[in-house]
């Protein structure tokens, strides 16, 4: 049983981070109807500025400069690279943000320097007892920190008028417009949020050993998440994030024992497997919403 | 246009390609009656300390941007541009200077991108002073054996142990990994050995030495796979923690490495971890993992650290001021050895032709690494059971090292790798 409970800690702690990650994905897919691969880069680049900023303002002022350095880059982004291209085919826009992510990634691996770099979070490898198993204290930080950023973020989208306004927008972006929705700062926003969120989820992957130049890789593993999820929910990201995390810890702690023949690294592939599941029984994935096209 | 204007373009246009370069240019008779061909001018260096001096011309592909082995990469460029400075300021090769700054190749680690940047720098190289990487230096072999292409790789596969135009340095990960678990057996009394390692000839060679060794000391024998990224170590720390080896030999990345040394420790794991040489990086002494890495965790190195005293090591030292130590610099340093002491037996031999330096290699019996490896490193002329360097070193970390590791055991060769029979590369 502990070893269970350890095993779902880990998974969900890491399916946090994926949470965090997919979250960013659907905010600006949502809002502009493109997939941002700029996201690896943006998560680096928090976690670099974490590593910087943390001896002199303390870890968690660390964090909140970088959430929101790094939102003001992904948004300076957005008004200099895409918005130009609003209008162009979504396609083009995707390929330009794979130009973006590579563009940031190697000016951040330049301040990486030769050595990996340490966020200096305090929690460090130290486990706790929890529900009585041994976890680790940090896995436990993500989930509690995700828990409440999503549910600030749901607050946001429910509540305030701007977070109306991205609803608005991502519904019907004619429509919102002819109600005097400035979409452009609807672009620029999600765009924003997802640049903050990724720069969270880095510094949480940093957490264990450090940051080195191939960190961003982390971020792909959001792609099943926002496929199982469903691309256009919020909430669906958060599953989606934390059922890869899980899945993926699960098979790594049980299916050496009942499956060997599986391969040793069944764990790494079991979430795309999901993924390919939930597509043949949901083709829009488990939240998301059915598109109807007339023709 | 039409169809038959196109077609005269573009056989033009291949025409003026086939002609490009100068690949397969006649040898001449350059300075002091030496013959030249590819990648030797009579005119200067772009950067010569002497006008009057002709200038031979070596390529380097490394990994220098957004790549996995940048922060290896960078400094073993570096090293080599301060190496062959110093060769110049010592008056050159044969009435020739050589220059490593003009043709500076980034691969990404992609050996699609490595070969095209091969093809676009080989007409005008001599020689390649770096190919980074063994899957990428595999995608130019069989150009670079066509073309009498002499390289010197920047990875320790015992693959290049069979190539003729490969000048490898030290021991490869197999012999490493060899004495790494000799060492295991002799001074920790270990009964089992899992290899962790990446997939790919860098992990698999090192895997197959730790194999090869168990075997040969009646070890119980574990081979876990496992895929590069933080994230994806779980299934290597699951079968770490389950199975309890005495000794795991590690081939990954740094941070692979910490993830795995620290959560097996924290989740109880109590055996011994040694790491080939790519597994370090100082940073790891600061990173949360950096308790249970000074108590669990040595280092196998092929040559000895950036602080040595040795004349290599004072002059690669010296000819770095200011750097941050790292071992990437050692590691390009010592790799530049065996190209200046072919080129040197070129010129002996008044042929600095690309076949004239091939020749030269494999009469090479000994390469002087001013101190940095051990007499007898550098027999290029023997077959590969004879040449075959079979010594290592250990480490362990260390705060209060430069580059965060201090020397537990010099130069040592372990029985099993005493006594193996280097037939093929041990991997295949």
């Amino acid at each position: 049983m502990d070893e269970f409970l350890q095993s779902l800690i880990r998974g969900l702690g890491t399916g946090s981070i994926y949470s965090l990650l997919a979250l960013g994905f659907v905010i600006i897919y949502k809002s502009t109807q493109v997939i941002s691969f700029a996201q690896p880069a943006f998560m680096l680049a928090g976690a670099v500025l974490v590593s910087y900023l943390s001896p002199a303002v303390s870890f968690v002022g660390a964090v909140v400069v970088a959430a929101v350095v790094i939102a003001v880059l992904a948004l300076g982004v957005e008004r200099a690279v895409l918005r130009p291209m609003v209008g162009k085919p979504v396609f083009v826009v995707a390929i330009i943000t794979i130009g973006v992510d590579v563009v940031v990634r190697v000016v951040t691996n330049a301040f990486i320097g030769l050595d990996v770099r340490q966020v200096g979070d305090p929690w460090g490898l130290n486990t706790v007892s929890f529900l009585g198993a041994e976890v680790q204290e940090r896995y436990l930080v993500m989930i509690a920190t995700t828990a409440v950023v999503t549910a600030l973020l749901f607050l946001f989208f429910r509540y305030s008028r701007i977070g109306l306004a991205m609803r608005a927008v991502a519904y019907d972006q004619e429509v919102a417009l002819a109600q005097g929705v400035s979409v452009g700062s609807v672009f620029a926003l999600s765009w924003a949020l997802a640049g903050g969120l990724a720069a969270l989820a880095g510094v949480f992957v940093a957490t264990g050993a450090g940051v080195d130049q191939q960190l961003w890789i982390v971020a792909l593993k959001a792609l099943p998440a926002i496929i199982i999820g469903g691309l256009e929910s919020l909430g669906g990201a958060v599953v989606g994030g934390l059922t890869v995390g899980v899945v993926e810890s699960l098979f790594g702690t049980y299916q050496n024992d009942f499956a060997p023949w599986l391969g040793p690294n069944f764990g790494l592939v079991a979430p795309y497997a999901l993924m390919l599941l939930v597509l043949l029984v949901r083709p829009y994935g488990l939240f998301g919403k059915r598109e109807v096209e007339r023709l | 246009m039409s169809g038959k204007r196109s077609a005269v373009i573009f056989v033009g246009v291949l025409l003026l390609a086939s002609c490009r370069g100068g690949d397969s240019a006649a040898p001449q008779e350059g300075a002091g009656g030496i013959k030249v061909d590819v990648g030797v001018t009579s005119e200067a260096c772009p950067e010569a300390k002497d006008k009057s001096k002709g200038c031979i011309y070596l390529g380097t592909i490394s990994d220098l941007t957004e790549g996995p082995f940048k922060t290896l990469a960078v400094p073993i460029t570096d090293a080599q541009k301060a190496f062959w400075k110093r060769v110049n300021d010592k008056g050159g090769i044969g009435g020739y200077e050589v220059d490593v700054t003009k043709y500076v190749k980034d691969n990404k680690y992609n050996p699609q991108i490595h070969n095209q940047v091969y093809q676009e720098i080989k007409g005008n190289v001599l020689a390649l002073t770096q190919t980074l990487g063994s899957p990428t230096t595999a995608a130019i072999l069989p150009d670079m054996k066509n073309t009498k292409m002499v390289a010197v790789p920047a990875s320790w596969t015992s693959l290049w142990g069979f190539e003729d135009g490969v000048l490898e340095s030290g021991a490869n990960y197999c012999v490493e990994s060899m004495n790494a678990v000799d060492h295991g057996v002799e001074k920790m009394g270990v009964k089992s050995v899992m290899a962790v390692h990446n997939p790919g000839d860098y992990g698999d060679d090192a895997a197959a030495g730790a194999k090869i060794a168990a075997e040969k000391r009646g070890l119980t024998f574990e081979n876990v796979t496992t895929t590069p990224g933080q994230d994806n170590q779980g299934g290597a720390i699951d079968a770490v923690v389950s199975k309890k080896p005495d000794l795991v030999i590690l081939t990954t990345g740094p941070t692979d490495a910490a993830v795995i040394i620290g959560q097996a420790a924290a989740r109880g794991f109590t055996g011994r971890f040694i790491g080939t040489s790519p597994t370090w990086n100082p940073g790891l002494l600061k990173s949360p993992a950096a308790p249970a890495i000074k108590a669990l965790y040595m280092q196998s190195a092929p040559w000895k650290s950036w602080s040595t005293e040795s004349v290599g090591h004072t002059a690669l030292r010296a000819a770095l001021p200011g750097v941050t130590p790292n071992d990437g610099y050692t590691a390009g340093w010592v790799w530049a050895y065996p190209l200046k002491a072919a080129l040197e037996k070129a010129v002996e031999n008044k042929d600095l032709t690309r076949a004239g330096v091939l020749a030269a290699v494999k009469q090479l019996t000994s390469v002087d690494y001013e101190g940095m490896l051990p007499s007898g490193a550098g027999n290029f002329s023997a077959s590969p059971q004879d040449a075959l360097f079979r010594q290592s070193t250990l480490y362990k970390p260390d705060d209060a090292s430069p580059t965060g590791v201090t020397l537990v055991e010099d130069f040592f060769t372990g029985s099993t790798a005493k006594d193996f029979k280097f037939e093929k590369p041990c991997y295949q």
